[in-house]
């Protein structure tokens, strides 16, 4: 027992699957929410054990380990699958009805594959992990199957889903055919003496894994995806699988690599330069607030690639600071537009007129996360804009930092509509808007999250850093 | 440890908005009560400030530390000098007039005192921080509540757009409020998006160790670098101070603008512009600032002239003054290109005629709205027989401006243009000269037409009443400090002269 002790996050996670599925075939009821407060408390126990956990374990011949940095990618994962599980105790019940259990299982199950993805050091483990992750996704997506734009999104982000992995291990082969070994340590060792075959792999996998991270020109399921899944999942599927992305990027293409990794610069910053300037510009036009969220997404990406052309231990642990900020920023957001949706049966801009006047306390949460998205100091967006361009100055990419910096404004732009919406306009009823106590409890957690990184973010760059130390 | 002055003085409007948001709730007056008494204080601190300051040593004073984020160089640090010293005290006087002059806001009174004096704690904050980092946070508080004071309590402009063009303003919403306070909004954190990427330039450039001023001052910085960095700390400050062609959302912004709001922007805000390119740019950048010297007083020449031909051809008494900002901020800009002593104390001293000028005259335009329902020009006439109160402080806010001797905007001015008669261009003298006289034209005319031409017909121009109660307060208030400063310009020169010196001085311009 004692050589799994580094596997027991992910043998408690399948014993919680286990219980939850067991559940739902054995006493299934026609009101299920008991999945959801199972699958609540047990990532909650999981989220303890996550942070009683020390680093430094490897398993399997060096195929599976658990470093700080996969220990803080599954942190993140754990605590925003959580926020996203107590989001969803509050959905209408007749969604849910009885397939409440099947919906709690897939989630657990995708985010299984992010457990495994954040530790696999050995490219089939990676793939598996990687498709483990994607196809419960896929369903989760067009869970409400009766509506015809779920169906419609689900197939949308299934084909570019699966296209993306076969491109993916296409490029993976090129890598086992350039260094004979299944294991990712080879990779570097590669790289280094300029193997060409290698490279290619990896440009391929790197478009393979745009489709996942969302990165133009790979963007294009985002928005439809967004707008036709149940926003409490999209809150997560905007967060966790990204993070989840940028894990496996930082392990091809970085670790171990040291000099070598600067040959991706170039590519990395024209992809993080086009998403930026795309996703910001393509949200501008929205008038529904999950499609302005889903481009701004993008463009948030393009924030992280942007850290990620660094190349630089800070640079990496800037992304991942930019990943918990955007965690709580964006999650948060997309979880108050689930409020209003559900009470104003809208997700238009036009739902949001007044709502300061309405919900004092839902329009101030939703301003702190659009604030810390568009980057503006006292909260967490900030910290997280300001050390991705410090990254980036240090390896002095000034342009590149320009362009962030201005590109930012261009993204205050929307985020002040929506703030214009909430604050300057007059409501068109006076009744508070209906917030049920889970849901409410979520967007608060993300508020105050946003706020405390905002005010005080020593600590967590402490954190990150280490995380990022240990690839270099 | 000293008592600790600048942090008081940069929180007190702050706690102000506090207790007005907890405490006053519903009760319009004791908002304003609130307002008022935390006006005054930071005014009567301004004022202890400016003889407890020792006006014959330079560096900085009062200066205060505390470790912030020590892992990466920050620390709440600040410190005041001789030009911090005047505008702080210029902040203080604009903010105690302006919070009588936002005496009649009704809708929403509780959170417009409250944003106003979250307003003021930035500007504050700006002119006494020796850390480029919270010079920078403060800077971002300065800016964002302008989005929601000219949002939410502005008013949208009665002329509306015209000429080849208008169909397509009409559709971008210019003239609208809405409008007005996206543009400026945009506009300047646009300029903070250059400001960042300059500091941060620095910061790493001098080893990633401190955010300091006083640091970064002993680092000599590598010229290409300072070139681009000066650039951008140029551009960055320069939209706030109104530098032509980024100089646009100010008469949109100014004019749309709260009365209260439009007397700080202009009176106070467009001058952290100026201090920044000042104290930033041209104090940790110097050889970039002596190469690109010739830029900036070029681009203060248009500035001059060209607000000056534009404030000529409004019809909009707001946009007027707005436009004669734009105008007067290139006589700021102007002399600080100089880089002579008496052309930096003449930018500096203008920095402050000009904010309480320019703040007078939003007052009393504010005010002729308020009893006249107007602000085009020529609908109105003849008031001055109805309001002589109004039209004598405008006559008064008018000299200053055009440059009266005996008045602030005269010795601004006269220092201005000497120093570009000393410097390396003293061609630009005649650009300055011929602003000055333009403003005259300007100037007098709206005088001529709202004040002392024929009386107006229309019925509802007749029986107007003159200022009352609160309303004199700015009013006397203000025009009383232009004729001080104007008749005793040895009490801002002074303080000004020390940090002036440091400066040029360092700069290695003058021994």
């Amino acid at each position: 027992m004692n050589s799994l002790g580094p596997l027991s996050l992910e043998i408690g996670l399948g014993l919680l699957m286990l219980v939850v599925l067991l559940l739902g075939i054995f006493r299934p009821a026609v009101r299920d929410r008991r999945s959801g407060w199972v699958a609540l408390s047990g990532l909650l126990i999981l989220i303890e054990m996550s942070f009683a956990a020390a680093p430094g374990a490897t398993l399997f011949g060096g195929s599976y380990v658990v470093d700080a940095l996969a220990l803080f990618a599954k942190r993140l994962f754990l605590v925003s699958a959580a926020i996203s599980v107590l989001a969803t105790l509050s959905l209408p019940s007749e969604r849910f009805a009885r397939r409440g259990a099947e919906y709690h299982f897939a989630l657990l199950s995708s985010l299984l594959g992010m457990l495994v993805l954040a530790s696999a050091r050995d490219l089939i483990l990676l793939f598996v992990a990687f498709e483990l992750m994607s196809i419960p996704l896929y369903f989760l997506t067009g869970f409400q199957k009766m509506e015809d734009t779920a169906a419609e999104g689900a197939l949308k982000f299934f084909l570019v889903g699966s296209i993306s992995s076969a491109i993916f291990l296409y490029g993976l082969s090129f890598l086992f055919g350039a260094t004979g070994s299944t294991d990712m340590a080879a990779i570097a060792p590669a790289m280094a003496q300029g193997n060409v075959l290698a490279k290619f792999g990896l440009v391929v996998a790197l478009a393979g894994l745009g489709f996942k991270i969302a990165a133009v020109p790979f963007h294009m399921w985002v928005p439809d995806t967004y707008e036709a899944a149940t926003t409490p999942f999209v809150a997560w599927l905007s967060v966790a699988p990204k993070a989840a992305g940028f894990i496996v990027i930082f392990r091809l293409y970085l670790e171990g690599a040291s000099g070598a990794a600067l040959v991706w610069v170039p590519l990395v910053s024209a992809l993080a330069v086009l998403t930026i300037v795309a996703g910001n510009l393509m949200a501008i036009p929205q008038t529904n607030v999950k499609r302005m969220l889903a481009y701004s997404g993008v463009a948030h990406i393009g924030y992280m690639l942007m850290g990620l052309a660094a190349m630089s231990a800070s640079g990496v642990g800037m992304v991942l600071f930019y990943l918990v900020a955007y965690m709580f920023g964006n999650m948060g957001a997309f979880l108050v537009v689930q409020a209003v949706g559900t009470s104003e049966g809208s997700e238009a801009m036009s739902a949001y007129r007044g709502l300061a006047q309405r919900s004092p306390v839902l329009a101030l949460s939703l301003l702190v996360f659009l604030l810390s998205l568009g980057g503006i100091p006292f909260v967490a967006g900030f910290w997280a804009k300001l050390f991705i361009f410090r990254a980036v100055v240090d390896q002095h990419m000034y342009g590149l930092a320009l362009l962030g910096a201005v590109a930012t404004i261009v993204a205050l732009y929307y985020y002040l509509v929506l703030g214009r919406r909430m604050y300057v306009e007059e409501p068109e009823k006076k009744t508070p808007v209906a917030v049920p106590g889970p849901l409410f409890l979520a967007i608060l957690i993300c508020a105050i999250g946003t706020v405390v990184m905002g005010i005080y973010p020593e600590p967590w760059v402490q954190s990150v850093m280490a995380a990022a130390r240990g690839l270099f | 440890m000293e008592f600790p002055i600048l942090s008081v003085i940069t929180w007190t409007p702050f706690i102000s908005a506090l207790i007005i948001m907890a405490f006053a709730r519903h009760r319009p007056l004791m908002v304003r009560l609130v307002g008022v008494i935390g006006s005054s204080i930071t005014l009567v601190l301004a004022v202890w400030l400016y003889f407890a300051y020792d006006h014959t040593a330079n560096g900085f004073q009062f200066q205060e530390s505390f470790p912030l984020v020590p892992s990466l160089g920050i620390h709440y640090q600040l410190g005041m000098d001789g030009w911090g010293l005047v505008l702080v005290l210029l902040t203080a006087i604009i903010l105690f007039a302006g919070s009588f002059a936002s005496w009649t806001v009704k809708t929403r009174g509780q959170e417009f005192y409250a944003l106003l004096l979250l307003l003021v704690t930035g500007v504050f904050g700006v002119f006494v921080s020796l850390d480029l980092f919270i010079l920078f946070l403060f800077y971002e508080i300065a800016v964002l509540p302008m989005y929601l004071l000219i949002a939410i309590w502005g008013s949208s402009g009665e002329v509306l757009p015209q000429g080849v063009f208008g169909w397509a303003f009409k559709r971008t919403g210019v003239g609208t409020k809405e409008y007005a306070a996206m543009k400026l909004t945009l506009y300047l954190l646009l300029g903070s998006a250059f400001i960042l990427v300059g500091i941060l330039a620095l910061y790493t450039a001098a080893g990633s160790t401190s955010f300091s001023l006083l640091d970064l001052q002993q680092v000599k910085f590598d010229p290409a670098l300072q070139s681009w960095v000066f650039l951008f700390f140029y551009v960055g400050f320069g939209v706030l101070a109104g530098i032509f062609p980024l100089h646009t959302w100010s008469p949109d912004g100014h004019a749309s603008a709260p009365t209260a709001v439009s007397m700080l922007h202009a009176g106070v805000l467009m001058k952290l512009g100026a201090y920044g390119v000042l104290r930033l740019g041209f104090g940790l950048t110097p050889d970039g600032a002596l190469q690109w010297a010739w830029l900036v007083g070029g681009i203060a020449c248009i500035n001059i002239v060209y607000g000056a031909f534009s404030a000529m051809s409004q019809k909009d008494l707001k946009y007027v003054v707005a436009y004669s900002s734009v105008s007067h901020m290139g006589i700021v800009m102007l002399g600080m290109a100089t880089l002579t002593e008496q052309g930096v104390n003449g930018s500096v001293f203008q920095m402050v005629a000009h904010g309480i000028m320019t703040g007078l005259f939003f007052a009393l335009v504010g005010l002729v709205y308020e009893k006249a329902h107007s602000r085009e020009i020529f609908k109105m006439g003849g008031f001055a027989t109805m309001m002589p109160g109004i039209a004598t402080a405008f006559v008064v806010g008018g000299f200053s401006s055009l440059g009266l001797p005996g008045t602030a905007g005269f010795v601004a001015e006269f220092l201005a243009f000497l120093g570009a008669w000393q410097s390396a261009h003293s061609w630009w003298l005649f650009p300055g000269v011929t602003g000055a006289f333009l403003t005259a034209i300007y100037v007098l005319r709206v005088a001529k037409q709202i004040f002392f031409g024929p009386k107006s017909e229309d019925p509802h121009f007749q029986n107007l009443p003159d200022a009352q109660g609160t309303e004199w307060v700015a009013l006397v208030f203000l025009t009383c400090i232009l004729v001080l400063f104007g008749v005793f310009p040895s009490l801002m020169v002074g303080p000004i002269d020390t940090a002036t010196v440091s400066l040029l001085a360092r700069m290695g311009v003058m021994q």
